[in-house]
C-alpha cells in the first residue's frame, strides 16, 4: 500500500482538495443562502468546462512524456469545430457524422505531425508550431471570417448511450483517463512510450519501435485535441476559427502541473486530467470574487510556477530519501 | 563448427574519417575474445556494427555462420547478440525489471504487460549476478557499479549468445571489478561467446583466450593471450615502442617552501577535515575509490559545491571561490573528470573551445586572428591531432578530446591545476603525453592535485601520493616508498602497512 501514497497524482489530489476547500471557505454565503461555489449544478459546470482541457491534457501528457512536446492541439481544437460546424449547418450532416469527420480532421493533423517529426526528423516543438499555424489558417480559410451557430439546431433532447449532452463531455474525459491510464501502465505500448522518453538512443538499440511508437503518440495527441475540439463546439454551440486561442498553453500546463516532466519519461494521464481540474476550478471559482477575473491569468501562471517548483522539491528530498534506504 | 562471428571487409567513415578499414577476423564460438587498440582504433564502432546499430558503409558479418542483416539492432538482439555499451545506456526513469525487459516486454494478448513474470524473472537475473537490488527499484537511484551490471542482466534476459562489452569497468572499483568477471567466467562456463573491449591489458590476461589488436582502424593481429606479452600488446596497439611510463618515475623534487594550495580541515558533503598543501613545482596525487570523496574536494576547492567548515589558501591568501570563473581569475583550474558533459563543447570548434579559457579579447570583442594563432599553437604544441581547428571535437578520439581539455588551460598559466581523473578511457599513447602536460606545468612553477584511481599512473606521476577514503585522508605515502600494495591497502582497509 504504501507505494499507492507515494504515486504523484497524490499531491495533485490534495492540491485539488486543497483548492476546493479554499473556495468554498471563501466563497461561503451568508444567511442560509445557497452555497454559489459548493453546489451540485457548479460541479457539473467545472467537469463540463475542465474537460475542454483535460481531454487534450491526456494526449498532452502522453507526448510529453515521449519527450516530446505538441504546440498545435488549441488549433487542431478550433480546426475541429470549424470541420464539424460546417457539415452540420451548411452540409445538413448528422451529428455524429460530423463530429467523426471532425475527429478525422484531427487525426490527419497528428499524422501530419507524425511525419515532420518521425520521417523528415524536424524537432517537435517546430513541427507542432507550424501545424498549429497550418491549422489555425485553414480553419480561418473555411469560416472566411463567419462562424457556424449550431446551437439552432442542436438536439436538446439528445443522448449519447442515455447521457445527456450536458454529461457527455466529461464522462468521456474520465473514460478516456481511466482508457490511457490502462494503456500506458500495463501495456507493451505504454512502456515503450515511458522507455522512448527515458533516454531514446537505449530505446533505439533495445529495439523499441522507435518511429511507430513517436507516431502513434502525435496522432493520439491530435485526435484527442479533435474530440476536445467537438466538446467545445457543442458546449459553446458554435464552431468559429479564433475559438481556443492560447490554448495549447492550458493544455501542456495541465500535464506538466499533473506530474508530466518536460524532460520526458514521467508523468501520468491521471495527473493531466486532475491539473486540468484544479485550472477549471479556478476558472470557476475567481470570477465570483469581485475583481479578480482580472488576475484570472496571473494566478494561473503562479499556480503553474509554484505547483511546479513544490514538485521538484518534493522529488529532490524522496530522491534523497532514496539513496540513502 | 562455424565461427561465432566473422566480420569479413568491414569498412566504415564517418564524414572524411575512417573509423573502420578494412576490417577481417573471426571470433570462435564460447572464447572470450579481447579486442584492444587505443582510442580512434575502431573497437567501439565494431561492437556497434555488430549489435546493429551503426551500419557499415561495405563488408559483410556472419553470425553462426549465416549473414546478419546491417544496421538493424532488433535482428541483431533476435540473434543473440548482447552489447554492454561504455555509456550506459539505461531508462532512468524505468525499474530495475522494466530496464531488463526494454522492448522485448513479457507479454499476454494484445500487448498486455505480465508485470509479476517479468518481475520474477528479473529477480532470477538480478540474483544470479549477485546483485542485491529489487526489480521494483527505479534505475535513477542505483549507483553506478550497479548500473553497469544491469546492462549485463538486460543481455542475459533474453539468453544471447555472444555478449559483448565496451570498457566495462571504467566506472568500476576493483571489488566490483572482480564481481563482474566472476559473473563472465559463469557465462563462458555456460557457452556465451564473450567479446571484450578494454584498454586495461590485466583485464584481458585475466579474462580472454585471444586479444585481437585494432590500429588507426585497421585489423594488426590476432594472438593466444597465453602466449603474448603486455609489452608484444602495447607495442602492436600504438606501433612504436614508448618509453615505458613506469620506468619514468620522476625523481622526488625537493619540496620548495612556498605553497600553492594549502587546505585546512576542509569538510563539505562527501569528505571532511581535509588538509593537505601543494608546493610551487609539485604534483601531490590523490588516490581512492570511487565514491571515497576525491571528486568532492575538487570541486568544493573551485567552488563548484558549498563547503561546510575549513579554509583553502592560494599562494599564501585564502582562497574562497564561488565559482569556477572566480577560482580561474585567481589562477586555480579544474580539469573535470566527465569530458563530454563538463570539458568540451562539441557545438563549439577547435579553436574556440581551445580558447575559451583564454580568450583573447580587446573589451569585450575577441580577436579572431590572434584566437586562430593561440588555437593553432596549441594544438600543435600538445600534437592533439584534429582535421582543422574548425572542426567540432567530435571528430577527435577520446584520447584527444582530453588532451584538449588539459592543454586549454595551458594558455592561462594557472598557479593551481587541479585534475580529476585526467586519463580516465584514454589510451597508453594519450596517457603518455598527458603525463607530459601535468610534468610541464608543474615544471613552470604550477602545484598539481592529480586525482586517479589507476595507481599506477599516480605511482608514475606524483610526488607523493595522499590516500582517501569515505571523504578523509587516511595516509600519505611519499613517491619513493610508494607500492601498489602499500597504497592499495591504505584506500581499501585505511591501515598503514
Amino acid at each position: 500500500m504504501k507505494h499507492v501514497w507515494r504515486a504523484r497524482e497524490v499531491s495533485t489530489i490534495v492540491i485539488l482538495a486543497i483548492e476546493i476547500l479554499f473556495f468554498a471557505w471563501y466563497l461561503r454565503p451568508g444567511g442560509g443562502r445557497p452555497h454559489p461555489f459548493l453546489n451540485a449544478g457548479n460541479a457539473l459546470l467545472v467537469l463540463k468546462y475542465s474537460s475542454i482541457y483535460g481531454i487534450a491534457a491526456i494526449g498532452a501528457a502522453i507526448v510529453i512524456i515521449s519527450g516530446g512536446i505538441d504546440l498545435s492541439p488549441g488549433a487542431v481544437i478550433a480546426l475541429t469545430g470549424v470541420v464539424a460546424g460546417a457539415l452540420f449547418v451548411d452540409a445538413h450532416w448528422s451529428l455524429a457524422a460530423s463530429a467523426a469527420a471532425g475527429l478525422l480532421v484531427g487525426a490527419a493533423c497528428g499524422a501530419f505531425n507524425a511525419v515532420l517529426i518521425v520521417l523528415v526528423r524536424l524537432p517537435p516543438f517546430i513541427a507542432t508550431l507550424g501545424v498549429m499555424g497550418i491549422a489555425r489558417g485553414a480553419a480561418f480559410i473555411i469560416t472566411e471570417g463567419r462562424y457556424f451557430d449550431l446551437s439552432r439546431d442542436l438536439p436538446t433532447d439528445w443522448r449519447m448511450l442515455g447521457i445527456p449532452l450536458d454529461w457527455t463531455s466529461a464522462i468521456v474525459m474520465v473514460a478516456l483517463a481511466a482508457l490511457f491510464h490502462v494503456l500506458m501502465t500495463r501495456f507493451q505500448w505504454g512502456r515503450a512510450v515511458f522507455a522512448l522518453g527515458g533516454n531514446p538512443i537505449a530505446a533505439l538499440y533495445s529495439g523499441v519501435r522507435v518511429g511507430l511508437v513517436q507516431a502513434s503518440v502525435y496522432v493520439i495527441a491530435a485526435t484527442l485535441a479533435a474530440l476536445s475540439g467537438i466538446a467545445l463546439a457543442i458546449v459553446q454551440g458554435q464552431g468559429k476559427a479564433d475559438l481556443a486561442m492560447g490554448y495549447e498553453l492550458d493544455i501542456i500546463a495541465s500535464a506538466v502541473i499533473g506530474g508530466a516532466s518536460l524532460a520526458g519519461g514521467r508523468g501520468s494521464v491521471v495527473g493531466a486530467v486532475l491539473g486540468a481540474l484544479i485550472f477549471g476550478v479556478l476558472r470557476n471559482a475567481l470570477p465570483q470574487i469581485p475583481g479578480a477575473t482580472f488576475y484570472d491569468r496571473l494566478i494561473v501562471g503562479v499556480v503553474v510556477i509554484v505547483i511546479v517548483v513544490m514538485d521538484q522539491v518534493l522529488e529532490r528530498r524522496a530522491s534523497v530519501a532514496r539513496r540513502s534506504e | 563448427m562455424p565461427a561465432a562471428v566473422e566480420f569479413t571487409h568491414l569498412d566504415k567513415s564517418f564524414d572524411a574519417v575512417a573509423a573502420l578499414r578494412d576490417v577481417s577476423f573471426t571470433i570462435a564460438p564460447g572464447e572470450a575474445h579481447a579486442i584492444v587498440g587505443e582510442n580512434g582504433a575502431g573497437k567501439s564502432t565494431l561492437l556497434k556494427i555488430l549489435a546493429g546499430e551503426l551500419r557499415p558503409d561495405a563488408g559483410e558479418l556472419r553470425v553462426d555462420g549465416q549473414p546478419i542483416a546491417l544496421g538493424h539492432p532488433r535482428e541483431a538482439l533476435g540473434r543473440g547478440i548482447g552489447l554492454v555499451h561504455q555509456e550506459m545506456l539505461l531508462f532512468p526513469n524505468l525499474s530495475v525489471a522494466g530496464n531488463i525487459f526494454a522492448g522485448r516486454e513479457l507479454t499476454g494478448r494484445f500487448g498486455v504487460l505480465r508485470e509479476s513474470a517479468m518481475r520474477d524473472r528479473a529477480r532470477e537475473i538480478v540474483a544470479r549476478l549477485s546483485l542485491a537490488v529489487s526489480p521494483d527499484t527505479e534505475v535513477e537511484s542505483l549507483p553506478i557499479a550497479h548500473r553497469q551490471l544491469l546492462q549485463v542482466a538486460r543481455a542475459l534476459a533474453f539468453e544471447c549468445r555472444v555478449l559483448a562489452l565496451d570498457e566495462p569497468t571504467t566506472s568500476l572499483t576493483a571489488a566490483e571489478t572482480d564481481h563482474l568477471f566472476r559473473v563472465l567466467d559463469d557465462l563462458k562456463r555456460a557457452g556465451v561467446t564473450l567479446i571484450y573491449v578494454s584498454h586495461r591489458l590485466p583485464e584481458v590476461f585475466r579474462l580472454c583466450d585471444r586479444v585481437t589488436v585494432l590500429r588507426d582502424g585497421r585489423y594488426v593481429d590476432t594472438r593466444p593471450v597465453a602466449s603474448a606479452t603486455h609489452d608484444d600488446i602495447v607495442q602492436a596497439m600504438v606501433g612504436r615502442t614508448l618509453p615505458s611510463v613506469k620506468s619514468e618515475v620522476s625523481s622526488v623534487r625537493a619540496r620548495s617552501s612556498d605553497l600553492r594550495l594549502e587546505t585546512s580541515h576542509l569538510s563539505g558533503r562527501g569528505f571532511s577535515d581535509v588538509s593537505l598543501d601543494v608546493s610551487r613545482g609539485e604534483i601531490v596525487g590523490v588516490f581512492g575509490l570511487v565514491g571515497s570523496g576525491r571528486t568532492e574536494l575538487l570541486e568544493s576547492i573551485v567552488g563548484l559545491r558549498a563547503r561546510a567548515e575549513g579554509s583553502v589558501a592560494i599562494d599564501g591568501r585564502p582562497g574562497r571561490f564561488r565559482s569556477p570563473r572566480d577560482a580561474a581569475r585567481a589562477g586555480v583550474v579544474l580539469v573535470p573528470e566527465d569530458r563530454q558533459r563538463q570539458g568540451l563543447f562539441f557545438n563549439l570548434n577547435l579553436r574556440h573551445n581551445a580558447v575559451l579559457p583564454s580568450a583573447v579579447t580587446r573589451g569585450v570583442h575577441v580577436i579572431s586572428a590572434a584566437e586562430r594563432t593561440t588555437a593553432r599553437s596549441l594544438l600543435d604544441r600538445w600534437r592533439i591531432s584534429a582535421p582543422s581547428i574548425d572542426a567540432t571535437p567530435d571528430h577527435l578520439s577520446g584520447g584527444n578530446q582530453q588532451k584538449l581539455v588539459a592543454a586549454k588551460w595551458l594558455a592561462t598559466n594557472p598557479r593551481v591545476l587541479l585534475l580529476d581523473e585526467p586519463t580516465k578511457g584514454v589510451d597508453v599513447g594519450a596517457k603518455y603525453e598527458i603525463h607530459g602536460i601535468v610534468r610541464d606545468m608543474a615544471a613552470r612553477g604550477a602545484g598539481c592535485l592529480v586525482v586517479s584511481s589507476d595507481l599506477p599512473e599516480l605511482l608514475a606521476l606524483a610526488d607523493r601520493i595522499l590516500v582517501m577514503r569515505e571523504g578523509r585522508v587516511r595516509g600519505e605515502v611519499p613517491a619513493a616508498e610508494a607500492d601498489e600494495e602499500r597504497v592499495m591497502r591504505l584506500a581499501a582497509t585505511g591501515a598503514v602497512a
